[in-house]
């Protein structure tokens, strides 16, 4: 966080514009429509540089389950990192890469992505952990006080997150009991059974 | 069963639903009874099944053809907001088309995901597949979910002109198996105003004397049998005269050399329901329609390529249903396994050439035939997640597991040996498939399970 970056509220504002071809679905296997490896790679272009295919393969959608949130995320931070005012900036490709691919997976573990294009403290959650990861802080705010607003920011979501995610595994946990109690294992009558 | 335990099973229970379980627990000629169940329906549960009914009877079931139902958009939205599976794939997508298909072994792998948040947990009741058509799989129901498939047998009963008619002091259906374990016990269906429910299992070990089944068939006369292919090729071995208005069968395959025999034997209708646990009657087939005629109004089919597309309309694929009347479990984009063609009938969307269960018979040393059920039933204990048992032509047999139950093949060998006696068994690991075909016979009279067959229509809509 040692270089200012851009205002935050310019960042926070891109996101909320985000355009709907960022919202639309990462191909997987042969569902979805944008190939999320080329747009991370037009990216990187525009930065100054081009990432090795094996590097590329990281946004290649395998899986739902495992997949679409994050590259949806990914696709999300693109359009944020593509504001010109990173154009000019002598980033390091890892660094950049980090923020498409561990940031966003990070973040999408718990988070559906579109919130963090809806949700106003989503969307400078978003915003300061790109510009942290960058090394940037933004413009106006000292590295302490962007410090401490990140730092609570996410820890306030993290400890939300952590408990529905404790309440989300309880309730599991009833259900399964639940389903082979007695009760449950004689179940009701239907005329017919499959 | 003492008093509380009546209100527990049956909370609305009358004096004459309680005359009439009395009378079909204790006929002298009645099966030993193994289990206890019930309607469990609250006096309020009835009430809105009454009303469901009524709607379920009224509605018109379809969608525009290469359209959405109107009602998808809502249920959408709140299974995805509800659901922990699906809330976990992130944002909900914009086109209904980019929903991620689920599976089997999506459910399998934790039922407990897919139940919605608003579900209370203290009524759950749990159905079990019988794993003729797959591998055993546990689904989350409720009571009155249970009570709903009344609604739907009675709108494919009306497509064939039949109106239920059998209430108090009657006998409103006995469900048949023939298994060497089976699920049996009596209810009443406060829907029917308490006529009696009857799940019995004719394998003669259930029955004081053998004689009795027929005695007791003849003094239940019952207006509805239902049951499977197995259990209706049984009951056709005994000298039973009944009067029943309506054959309901389920869960296998039915073959038109079947069902033309017990249509004769019983001079009712047949029908062919396609049902599935996870949401209950589909389809009803109708010979006229081409197919099974769909029943659901709020069950949308897709058709499906096996790469997860959907298929021109008329060409086959894969059945894949979102919506259904199970509110613990509502269904976005399933894959069921099954194969048909969908085309969009008269009055309802028709499943043309569903290729679905069959029914497998396997041959023990002795020459006996067991039904694959009972291979369900012997293997229960042991922890499989997914197995299929085929016999050779000459008889041995090759069990099939998954790589993580290979450990197990010894104690499923020592638990099939009583059902087939001395046959060789071979062991095979499963390689990279998703479901396997179950059962499977080379035998001549065993039914050989394929991925396709040829529909039992006259109008030449078969598949090869």
């Amino acid at each position: 966080m040692e270089r200012p970056g851009p205002q935050l509220e310019h960042l926070t504002h891109r996101l909320a514009e985000t355009p709907p071809d960022f919202l639309d679905e990462p191909k997987i296997g042969n569902t979805g429509t944008v190939f999320v490896p080329a747009l991370v790679n037009d990216l990187l272009y525009r930065l100054g540089g081009r990432a090795p295919a094996d590097v590329l393969e990281r946004f290649r959608g395998r899986e739902a389950k495992a997949d679409r949130n994050r590259l949806s995320l990914s696709m999300i931070a693109v359009w944020l990192l593509a504001d010109e005012w990173f154009a000019g900036e002598p980033f390091a490709q890892a660094d950049v890469l980090r923020v498409l691919d561990e940031t966003a997976s990070e973040l999408a573990a718990a988070t559906p992505a579109r919130k963090f294009v809806e949700d106003p403290d989503r969307r400078e959650e978003l915003a300061r952990v790109a510009l942290s990861r960058l090394g940037l802080r933004p413009a106006g705010e000292t590295e302490a006080q962007a410090t401490d607003r990140l730092s609570a920011l996410s820890g306030t979501e993290r400890r939300r997150l952590l408990e529905a995610s404790r309440a989300a595994e309880a309730r599991a946990r009833a259900i399964r009991e639940a389903l082979i109690k007695k009760q449950a294992e004689e179940s009701a009558d239907k005329w017919t059974r499959e | 069963m003492d008093a509380p335990q009546n209100l527990e099973y049956f909370p609305t229970l009358s004096e004459d639903g309680r005359k009439m379980l009395e009378f079909l627990r204790e006929h002298p000629a009645a099966p030993i009874y193994r289990n206890q169940s019930g309607n469990r329906l609250l006096a309020e549960e009835v009430e809105s099944l009454r009303h469901f009914e009524r709607e379920v009877r009224a509605a018109k079931v379809g969608w525009p053809c290469n359209g959405l139902p109107d009602w998808l958009e809502d249920f959408v939205a709140t299974t995805w907001q509800e659901v922990p599976y699906y809330r976990a794939l992130g944002s909900q997508p914009r086109r209904f088309a980019d929903i991620p298909t689920v599976r089997r072994a999506d459910l399998a792998a934790d039922i407990a995901r897919f139940v919605p948040d608003s579900v209370a947990i203290d009524r759950l009741i749990n159905f079990r597949t019988t794993g003729t058509s797959g591998n055993p799989l546990l689904i989350a129901s409720h009571p009155l979910v249970a009570g709903r498939y009344l609604a739907f047998h009675k709108r494919a009963l009306a497509r064939f002109g039949i109106e239920l008619k059998h209430g108090r002091g009657q006998v409103g259906v006995v469900l048949l198996g023939v298994q060497k374990k089976c699920f049996t016990y009596v209810s009443v269906t406060p829907l029917m105003d308490e006529s009696g429910l009857a799940k019995i299992n004719l394998h003669p070990d259930d029955w004081r004397q053998p004689d009795d089944r027929v005695t007791y068939l003849e003094a239940l006369a019952p207006e509805v049998i239902a049951g499977d292919p197995i259990s209706f090729a049984e009951i056709l071995n005994l000298p039973v005269k009944l009067q029943s208005r309506a054959l309901l069968s389920v869960g296998m395959m039915l073959s038109a050399g079947l069902r033309a025999k017990l249509e004769e034997r019983f001079a009712c209708p047949v029908l062919d329901l396609y049902s599935l646990n996870e949401v209950g009657p589909v389809g009803v087939f109708d010979v006229a329609a081409g197919g099974h005629v769909l029943l659901q109004n709020r069950l949308f089919i897709e058709i499906l390529d096996p790469e997860g597309q959907p298929v021109a309309t008329g060409e086959r694929g894969e059945i894949t249903l979102t919506g259904g009347f199970n509110f613990c479990l509502p269904l976005l984009r399933y894959r069921t396994g099954d194969y048909a063609a969908l085309a969009f009938g008269s009055d309802a969307p028709v499943l043309i050439g569903l290729a679905g269960r069959q029914p497998v018979r396997f041959r023990t040393t002795n020459g006996d035939w067991i039904n694959n059920i009972d291979v369900t039933h012997a293997l229960k204990p042991l922890p499989l997640a997914q197995y299929g048992l085929h016999q050779n032509a000459d008889s041995s047999l090759v069990l099939r597991l998954g790589h993580n139950s290979l450990a197990q093949a010894e104690a499923a060998h020592g638990l099939l040996k009583p059902l087939f006696g001395d046959l060789q068994l071979q062991v095979e690991a499963i390689t990279g498939e998703d479901k396997i075909l179950q059962y499977t016979s080379d035998l001549e009279h065993g039914a050989k399970s394929t991925t396709s067959f040829r529909c039992r229509d006259s109008r030449g809509y078969g598949v090869p």
